[in-house]
Parts: structure tokens; C-alpha cells; sequence
């Protein structure tokens, strides 16, 4: 990225401002059943400014990076500041300041690698499932890459300079039954970039048995009983729980809106065994998915608790809600790309593991189902989420049975956590997919398996 | 326009420089003028002016390519290079090519530059009215756009092809709340030529707004039925992005899409005709050319349930063997039908009048399942309140067979124009 000294430009500022170079850099090799249909990379960079004027705020951004478009920007998100300031009148005071320096550049250490040896790693695993499952109607395997590089400078004395990557090879498989595609879709990798996280294809061989295996298993699944059921959320599904059912009620943009978390803070929204915190950049001595030390407002990047022990405590907010709600801002104002304006975003959402096992949590259920993994989900302003399920168990009897087809799960989160009655004593963590609101971003989202009563679709 | 002609002919050129025996360059300026609304509010203006070059070379067989947001010659030069040696570290494919030589073109549609002025009216009006006749709705992370885009394609075979486009876009979130009650959120957009209308009159928004109030004491769907839906315009959108991803090169050339053998053959029911218009008069947010360099040109995709076309690239049609598509699809606009909405809901013994769908993307099959938000029961041929935590499953494939009424109304989204279509042999359950 082209390193300017956004401090000089300080004196420019005439009103309170956010002054951010960034640049999003990605790299994408697909294949569809062996034919090469991407080979691509993409950089995408500039100089944004956002400036406050009496609760109204201009934005301006630009691909340029250079000293005129840097004043440019500035003086341009400052008349839109000024534009709208005369028009809505809103006469508000200062936002809230919590200003914090730092430094975090997480490219690898290790010799990068060219696309070239992107392309042959992917080649490789292709190769290597065409030979073992000739059995596969389809495959696509597909490697993603993004590293997000930021500098942002502030009116009221933040500095940061971030690089957070993150790389992925994500493996869907096809198997045809009775006429039928059925398909399952696995995320391999993680934070960090392509030489720190997937070293060699041998390493995903196992992962891709299991993968295979899962989606044998799928192929003869059943249509689940549409209706209430007692479930086992796997930990991988306790993220996107945390993320959709909660999380997004809980931005304080969606409380102003409406959502139904804006009349529960300090009432009990979910079972005692369930703390679930916004955290900013590690959780148990370890580097979360989506590390973020400051945000892009310039605040200081602190972890959220949103409910400890069924409690609701907080919500997530920037510079402005923080002032609605006289609280103080914990670093949750995050953009996507050079040309967006920082929004109220989740980092990485997790609830915090029980003392259970998961093999008493499924012994426990006379009737129900074990569900696996997550696929997309919803959230909404009444708390009512969605999520898709691509791989779950019918339980019997206290024992798994045959696996089920996709289906989705949804409830009222604040209904359904006060049925969770067990919570594994394991966490996991996932950050493959992107979260859209307006823009997207990634997130980290995290936790043990749950027990609990759910609303599964079917037939 | 010469400005983004120069830049996508520089990048073609620097391409051809560094070794190219066939490339092709896309660039794109995007000038765009946003107003963001939360709440009563008009909370931020944004203007953002961006760069996109889209690079894209083959020699010997081998593919590359690349995209930046930069455009001065020494950027394309350096992206040149690195898309040459991104194709030599590929594999060969003798389906990779590019657009042959079609006569140079230019199009034009819509205004240059934005009213800000009036944009600003506009909103200040719209958020009056909700004001004055919807008190409980509360508008969030909403926001109006001018965008104006400036495009060229080129490849080495000579084509030259520059347009220019300037649209609004609206998009309007937004829930409802009385006392401690809450409606689930709901949403809409539509992408307009001018603004001489009020938003009100948009995108089925005043009726979603008015839907959006009596949500507040929507009441939990009981027990569980197989019956019929109404489908909202606005939500057969994601029946469309259905239909569009199983007729796309990805699902054709992996051999997964369930109507890979069903070209020119009954795919919906008889009384469903389906266009995809990118060049209507009709549609004001359509596109010229198409991703790989084709004048895009109208096309019929089901015509009276006849599926007539698939959506292939040029790419995807040489892997299969099969026609390329003369679109990329989207811009989709369907026949009205010969019945009334409120007949259509007199026929409905029991079933759901389905305005959101928030559900698991469908599978390959087609199988999908998910919560009917913002939705209605409908029982003995009456809308009968409005329901929450009721899921809906089936297969969209059959869907699309057992439609048994299209609307005669339709709402005109800008970038689509959609009416009520009615299915039979949906799963509904609540609690």
C-alpha cells in the first residue's frame, strides 16, 4: 500500500475527522470439476474522509493517492458535512473521544507465494478428489483470499496502521441421488495469510475424508419433521448463533430502530449458563478471527459483554449511539472498503463454553436432531433468526441416526436461549463468510454446543 | 466518454505490450452522490468517485486476469504484466476466448449529475409523510444514490463498446414499534430514472409500510399444513436469483443445475412467461454489454413454462457445448397474468401470503426451507392476520410447476418489473 503521512494533513481538518487510507487486496483460483473458470487477483485502494459537523456527517473518497486528492477528500466530506448541517439543523455536541495508537501488521514472515503456486495448490486438491472420489457427480474448489490494510488518522489524536488477512480454500462436493444434486460445502483455513494458514495440500486430505464421508452420509439423509424440536447446536453453529440471533439485536443501530433488545438491558433475555461477548481482538490468551485494536472511528478496540449469565447487559455501538445512550464506545465502527463510511459491526461474537460434553448433551434427547453445520443466516429487529443447516442427525433414543437434508432452523433468540439447558465444555471458532449490512465485512463468531429447543423447517 | 475509453484502450494495450495474443479491458468510472437515513433522520451526505479497470489476457490457451481501481499507464502496465504471468502459471483450455468483433457503439441513458436539492426534498418529504401516516415505523440504515457510471469494454478483436448511465437508488429499511411490541424489519429498493415521483409511490413500499404497522401484534403461526402461497412481487426476486443461478455456467458446466436437460422443455407452469430485459425501455437500471463483451440484447427465458434459454458466457457455452446466452440474465420483467390479487387470494382455501422469505440459500435440487416473514395467513379465500415464527419448505423447482395465478398488477422495481404469482403445495409450520 502507497505509505502517506496522513498526520501532516491534520491542520486540514476543521471539524472533527476520520482521515483512512486503505487497501483490500484478493486472490481467487476456481475450479468447476477440474476446468479453471477464475485465475484473478484485485486490488482495490484510495483515501476516504468522513468529518462531523453538529450531528451531521459528510463523507468523501477518492481512488487517488496523492497529496492534492488527500486535501481533496477533506475538504469535500467537510462541505457535505456543512451541506447537510444547514439543511438539518441538528445542533448536537461533540462525540465521545477514547483516542488510542497502535500498530498491527500480521503479513506472514515466510516467503510469499506467487499465483502460481495458489494455482497448483488448488490444482493439487482438485486432482487429488477427482482421484479418490470418482464416486462425485460435481466439485468446486476454490481458494479466496483478502487482506485488509488500513491507516487512519483522527481530529482527536487515534493513529493506527492495521494489515488483518485471512485465506481460505473452500471444497463443495456433488453426489447425485434418485435424480437428485446434493451438495455439501466446507471452509478450510482461516486468519492469516495463505503461507501461515494452509501450508500443503496434504494437510486438508483427512478434512476431506470426513467431508466426503459427511456427504455419503447426506446423500441417504431424510426431510427432518418440520416443527419445535429439543437440539443439539454443534459448536460450529454456536457462532452463527451468537451472530444472528443475538449480535445483530444487539447493534445499537438496530435498537434505535426498533429492535426488541431496546427494552432488555438488565432483564434475563437467556438461560444463566449462557455469556455471550463481543470481543475485540483475543479470547483466551489467543488472536480471535478478526483481530481489530482500533476501529475506524479511531476508537480503542475493547471486548463488548452483551449478556453475562442470561443478563443483558450491553449493546455495541459507535462514537454517536454511544452518546444517545451515555456509554462508552468499545471500538465496533468498522468499513469494508476505502469508499465506505464506518457502520456499527460485530467482531467476534462468541458464547462462552459450559461444563458439558457432547456426547451426554446427545445421550440426553430422546427425540431430536444433532445439527452440525451452519450454512447462511438472518437476523432481524423481533429477535426471530434464521439459519441454514447443511448437515444434521435425526437423534433417537440418545443415539445419532440417519443424517437429515438441508434444512433451516429459526426461532426467537431471546425465547429460545432460555430453553438451552446444556453448553459443551468446547469452543469453536469459524470467519469464512462475510457479513452484509449495507456493506460487507468479515467476523469472527465463535462457541460450544448448545442444547435447546428450536423451530426446524421440513416436510 | 474519451476518458474511460483511454484507460480501457491503454489497458488493452499494455496487455498486448506485455505479450496478450488475445485480451480484453473493462474500465469503469463510477461517480455517486448518497444520502444515508436512520430514524426521522438525514444522518450523512457521501460522495465517492471510483476507478475500475478489469484486465484480462490469453496466450497460449492460458487464461489471467486481474482488476484494479487505478488508471494511470504506469498502474495498467504493472497489472498487464502481472495478468500475463498469472495465465502462463494456469492451465491451457481451448474454451477460453473473447468476444468477436461486433460494430463500435456508444449508449446513453439518464442524467449526468445528481439534484441534490431535490434529493434532499424528496427524502425530507418521505420521512414527513412516514411521520404523519406511519408514527410506529421506524426507518433504518436507508439511503438514496445517484450513481452515474461510465463504462468501456475493448478486446483485441476489435471490439469498442462505451456507455454512459445515470440512476437513482433507493433503499428503504425499516420496522415497527408501539409500546414494547416490535414487527420484524422489512425492506425494499428500486432504482429510478428521475425523481418527479414521491417514494411513497415506489417499489410496493407504501403497502409494505402499512404491512410493516399491523406486524407489530403479528401472532405465532399454530400446527402445520401443506397448502398454497402467494408469492409478493417483491420476494419472487429470490426465486429469480434461484432460477438465475441453476441456468448460470457454474451449476451447467459442473453438471448440477436441475434444468441442464430441460432446455425448450416445461420447466414452469404454462401461464408463466419470464423476460430478462437489460435493453427495455421498460427497465431504467439494465446494462449494454454484457460481462464478456456482447452487445446485450432482450431475450425470452421461459416462455409460457417453455424454458427458452440458459444464462451462458461465451466460457460456459463453449464447455457445454450449448448456445451462448444473449444476456447475463437479471433485468427480469413477467408477463402480468389475467387475475386480480384479490382473486387470487379468494381461491386460497388455506395458505400464506409470503412478502419476505428469509431462509437457507435453496440447494441444487432446489429444496429450500425458511422462516415467511412479514407474512400473512390466508384461509377460505381471506387474508387472515399477520403471522410470525411460521416456516415454509418445498422445492423451487416445483414452484415454478405448480404456479396456479400470476397477477394482473405488477410493481415496477426499475431494475425489474414482478407481479403476485401464486403456488400450490408449499409446507407451512409454526409452533
Amino acid at each position: 500500500m502507497k505509505n502517506l503521512d496522513l498526520t501532516h494533513y491534520q491542520d486540514f481538518f476543521k471539524t472533527y475527522t476520520e482521515l483512512r487510507i486503505q487497501e483490500n487486496r484478493s486472490t481467487r483460483i476456481s475450479f468447476v470439476k477440474g476446468h479453471n473458470v477464475e485465475n484473478s487477483r484485485s486490488s482495490n485502494s484510495g483515501v476516504s474522509a468522513r468529518a462531523y459537523s453538529r450531528g451531521s456527517w459528510g463523507f468523501a473518497s477518492t481512488p487517488e493517492l496523492n497529496d492534492d486528492a488527500v486535501k481533496s477528500v477533506i475538504q469535500s466530506a467537510t462541505q457535505n458535512a456543512l451541506f447537510l448541517d444547514a439543511r438539518e439543523n441538528k445542533g448536537r455536541g461533540p462525540l465521545p473521544s477514547v483516542p488510542w495508537n497502535s500498530e498491527n501488521d500480521f503479513s506472514t514472515k515466510k516467503p510469499r507465494l506467487g499465483q502460481k503456486d495458489l494455482f497448483e495448490f488448488a490444482k493439487e486438491l482438485d486432482d487429488h478428489i477427482e482421484r479418490i472420489y470418482p464416486e462425485l457427480a460435481s466439485r468446486v474448489v476454490t481458494i479466496n483470499t483478502l487482506d485488509m490494510e488500513k491507516t487512519l488518522v483522527t481530529s482527536d489524536g487515534s493513529f493506527s496502521h492495521s494489515m488483518i488477512p485471512r485465506a481460505y480454500v473452500l471444497v463443495l462436493m456433488s453426489v447425485i441421488k434418485d435424480g437428485e444434486p446434493i451438495e455439501f460445502y466446507r471452509p478450510y483455513g482461516g486468519f492469516g495469510q495463505f503461507e501461515d494458514v494452509l501450508t500443503s495440500p496434504d494437510d486438508l486430505f483427512d478434512e476431506l475424508e470426513q467431508q466426503y464421508q459427511d456427504l455419503v452420509k447426506k446423500s441417504e439423509g431424510i426431510y427432518p419433521d418440520a416443527g419445535v424440536a429439543t437440539c443439539v447446536l454443534d459448536a460450529e453453529l454456536a457462532g452463527i448463533l451468537a451472530h444472528e440471533a443475538i449480535g445483530h439485536t444487539v447493534e445499537a443501530d438496530m435498537v434505535l430502530g426498533g429492535s426488541v433488545a431496546g427494552d432488555k438491558i438488565g432483564k434475563q433475555v437467556a438461560s444463566p449458563l449462557i455469556t455471550l461477548v463481543d470481543f475485540a481482538n483475543s479470547f483466551d490468551g489467543k488472536l480471535c478471527p478478526v483481530p481489530v485494536f482500533v476501529d475506524d472511528e479511531g476508537t480503542k478496540a475493547e471486548d463488548a459483554v452483551i449478556i453475562e449469565e442470561g443478563i443483558l447487559k450491553n449493546y455495541l455501538h459507535n462514537k454517536e449511539s454511544a452518546v444517545s445512550f451515555g456509554v462508552s464506545p468499545k471500538g465496533n465502527a468498522r468499513a469494508f472498503q476505502f469508499s465506505d463510511e464506518p457502520l456499527i459491526r460485530m467482531r467476534n461474537t462468541a458464547i462462552l463454553p459450559g461444563k458439558d460434553r457432547l456426547e451426554d448433551m446427545i445421550a440426553s434427547i430422546d427425540d431430536g436432531y444433532y445439527l452440525v453445520k451452519p450454512g447462511n443466516g438472518q437476523a432481524d429487529s423481533t429477535s426471530e433468526f434464521m439459519f441454514a443447516i447443511t448437515l444434521g442427525y435425526r437423534i433417537k433414543d440418545g443415539k445419532i441416526t440417519k443424517a437429515i437434508k438441508d434444512t433451516t432452523i429459526s426461532g426467537i433468540a431471546f425465547d429460545v436461549l432460555q430453553t438451552a439447558t446444556m453448553v459443551s465444555e468446547n469452543t469453536h471458532w469459524t470467519s469464512s463468510g462475510m457479513c452484509g449490512k449495507k456493506q460487507p465485512i468479515p467476523v469472527g463468531m465463535g462457541g460450544p454446543a448448545i442444547k435447546c429447543k428450536i423451530n426446524i423447517g421440513g416436510r | 466518454m474519451e476518458d474511460v475509453r483511454n484507460i480501457a484502450k491503454n489497458g488493452l494495450n499494455s496487455l498486448l505490450k506485455a505479450g496478450a495474443y488475445k485480451a480484453q479491458c473493462r474500465s469503469t468510472l463510477v461517480d455517486k452522490h448518497e444520502m444515508n437515513l436512520e430514524l426521522s433522520e438525514i444522518t450523512l451526505l457521501r460522495t465517492t468517485f471510483d476507478t475500475s479497470v478489469s484486465l484480462m489476457a490469453i496466450r497460449d490457451h492460458k487464461k489471467g486476469s486481474s482488476s484494479i481501481n487505478k488508471s494511470d499507464v504506469a498502474s495498467l502496465e504493472q497489472a498487464a504484466q502481472e495478468v500475463l504471468a498469472i495465465a502462463d502459471a494456469s492451465a491451457p483450455d481451448e474454451a477460453y476466448d473473447i468476444a468477436e468483433r461486433q460494430p463500435p457503439k456508444e449508449f446513453s441513458a439518464g442524467h449526468d449529475s445528481p439534484d441534490l436539492d431535490k434529493m434532499h426534498l424528496r427524502i425530507r418529504e418521505f420521512l414527513g409523510e412516514i411521520e404523519s401516516r406511519y408514527p410506529q415505523v421506524r426507518i433504518m440504515q436507508s439511503y438514496v444514490d445517484f450513481t452515474h457510471q461510465k463504462e468501456c469494454f475493448v478486446n483485441s478483436n476489435g471490439v469498442d463498446f462505451v456507455s454512459s448511465n445515470g440512476v437513482y437508488h433507493c433503499v428503504f429499511v425499516f420496522s415497527s414499534k408501539e409500546g414494547d411490541k416490535v414487527s420484524s424489519f422489512n425492506y425494499t429498493g428500486c432504482s429510478l430514472r428521475d425523481l418527479e415521483n414521491r417514494f411513497l409511490d415506489s417499489a410496493f413500499l407504501d403497502t409494505l409500510l402499512t404491512q410493516s404497522v399491523e406486524h407489530i401484534y403479528a401472532k405465532p403461526l399454530q400446527g402445520k399444513f401443506v397448502g398454497d402461497v402467494i408469492i409478493t412481487p417483491q420476494c419472487f426476486q429470490d426465486v429469480l436469483y434461484f432460477l438465475t443461478e441453476s441456468l448460470s455456467d457454474s451449476a451447467l458446466i459442473g453438471g448440477t443445475s436441475i434444468y441442464k436437460d430441460k432446455l425448450h422443455s416445461q420447466v414452469a407452469s404454462p401461464i408463466l412467461t419470464i423476460h430478462s430485459r437489460p435493453v427495455s425501455d421498460e427497465i431504467c437500471d439494465g446494462y449494454f454489454v454484457t460481462r464478456d463483451g456482447y452487445a446485450a440484447q432482450n431475450s425470452t427465458v421461459i416462455d409460457d413454462g417453455i424454458l427458452n434459454t440458459f444464462f451462458l458466457s461465451l466460457y460456459g457455452s463453449k464447455k457445454t457445448g450449448l448456445k451462448r446466452s444473449v444476456n447475463d440474465g437479471e433485468a427480469f420483467v413477467i408477463e402480468p397474468g389475467k387475475t386480480h390479487f384479490d382473486d387470487m387470494v379468494k381461491s386460497v382455501e388455506k395458505g400464506v401470503l409470503l412478502t419476505r422469505f428469509s431462509g437457507g440459500t435453496p440447494a441444487d435440487s432446489g429444496d429450500f426451507s425458511g422462516v415467511a416473514k412479514n407474512s400473512y395467513l390466508i384461509e377460505n379465500g381471506k387474508i387472515s392476520y399477520p403471522i410470525t415464527e411460521a416456516m415454509i419448505s418445498g422445492n423451487m423447482a416445483d414452484l415454478l410447476m405448480d404456479v396456479t395465478a400470476v397477477s394482473s398488477e405488477r410493481t415496477d422495481f426499475g431494475f425489474s418489473i414482478l407481479p403476485y404469482v401464486a403456488a400450490s403445495g408449499v409446507t407451512v409450520s409454526g409452533k
